[in-house]
């Protein structure tokens, strides 16, 4: 069996969701990381495609705590310039665990450019962050470790299949989601 | 005598603002270099108005009391995510919008935009409050709290007059 963002995101939760707050991309990666560990830490996005790096960006400017922006090529591509962002403004405790697996999955697993000519960590480096890592499948647990326990801003950019399981959309109110997490943030 | 946009930043800060995200306007050149200069809030200048609004909405989720500084041009980059982020998560954002295109405007291109702002945050449903006169710089302070009570971005546009551009 290929080993799809789900199969990644089920090895990388239990270390995340301990040690993080998650902002969650829209669409099947909020659904895995739901139905893999539900966490008042998660964010669950529902809509705002692209914006995972820059609400966990504002977020990591804001408190003291690890904050990891699940991400996606196709989200990053298009919202390129907040690499640029990250590079000038990212504080110490910002992770962008960018998952690669070179497609749209929830709109059908269309190609994104990833598939194609373009390299995402090489453009996250031209932006000016110092930390890029590129892993392939199960090697992203202990670089997410060793970036967890180092000063970042890091970038992970995980390159794993394209596909996702059928899950069933969050069962949960866009308010109630907010609640949680920023009562956890705030303690 | 202070200048408007020292007026308009220390109104801002008195009503919690503690936490800013910029994009350019010729108009707020003088309120983007204070915000750079300030060490007692969090600022950040961006690419795009929609990463804007997601560094506001982070912040506000880790306890800070956001504002985004835009031209109304901006608008048009960041409707999608006003929606279902701003208005669906009800997230208190403040935007001091510069509005262009208002008489005092040397750039014709400007136009057709400005006129389209107030029905545009009429259909995205975004309270909005326009300002002509720098004297009510602090009731332009108020919308801080505003949004909070609001519970959703809460807008203000401020036209050249405003700014003493006219």
């Amino acid at each position: 069996m290929s080993y799809r963002r789900y199969e990644l995101l089920k090895e990388l939760a239990p270390t995340m969701v301990d040690n993080a707050l998650i902002i969650s991309n829209i669409g099947f990666p909020s659904q895995e990381m739901y139905e893999i560990k539900d966490s008042p830490k998660n964010f669950y996005m529902l809509g705002s495609m692209g914006l995972s790096s820059s609400i966990g960006l504002g977020l990591s400017q804001s408190t003291d705590q690890t904050v990891i922006s699940i991400d996606g090529d196709g989200s990053v591509l298009m919202n390129l310039g907040t690499l640029s962002t990250i590079g000038n403004y990212a504080p110490k405790n910002f992770i962008l665990l960018l998952v690669d697996n070179g497609a749209y999955g929830s709109t059908g697993d269309q190609p994104t450019h990833t598939s194609g000519k373009t390299d995402l960590a090489a453009m996250a480096r031209a932006a000016g962050i110092e930390s890029v890592h590129v892993t392939q499948d199960g090697g992203a647990k202990a670089v997410l470790e060793q970036c967890m326990g180092s000063d970042g801003p890091h970038v992970i950019v995980a390159k794993v299949a394209p596909g996702s399981p059928k899950l069933k959309p969050i069962p949960m109110d866009p308010g109630y989601i907010r609640d949680r997490f920023k009562q956890e943030v705030s303690g | 005598m202070n200048t408007v946009s020292e007026e308009l930043l220390k109104e801002l800060k008195a009503n919690g603002a503690d936490y800013f995200a910029s994009v350019p306007c010729k108009l707020l050149g003088e309120m983007i270099n204070l915000l750079a200069e300030d060490n007692t809030i969090s600022y950040t200048p961006v690419a795009r108005e929609e990463e804007g609004l997601g560094l506001c909405a982070g912040a506000y989720l880790g306890g800070k009391t956001p504002v985004i500084v835009m031209q109304n041009t901006g608008l048009g980059t960041i409707i999608t995510s006003l929606f279902s982020l701003g208005l669906f998560y009800n997230l208190p954002i403040t935007m001091i919008i510069s509005h262009r295109g208002t008489p005092g405007e040397k750039i014709g291109t400007q136009v057709p935009m400005s006129n389209a702002v107030k029905p545009l945050l009429d259909t995205v449903g975004i309270p909005y409050f326009a300002f002509s006169d720098a004297a009510d710089v602090a009731k332009v302070g108020r919308l801080v709290q505003h949004a909070q009570v609001a519970q959703r971005p809460v807008a203000a546009l401020l036209d050249f007059d405003f700014w003493g551009k006219g």
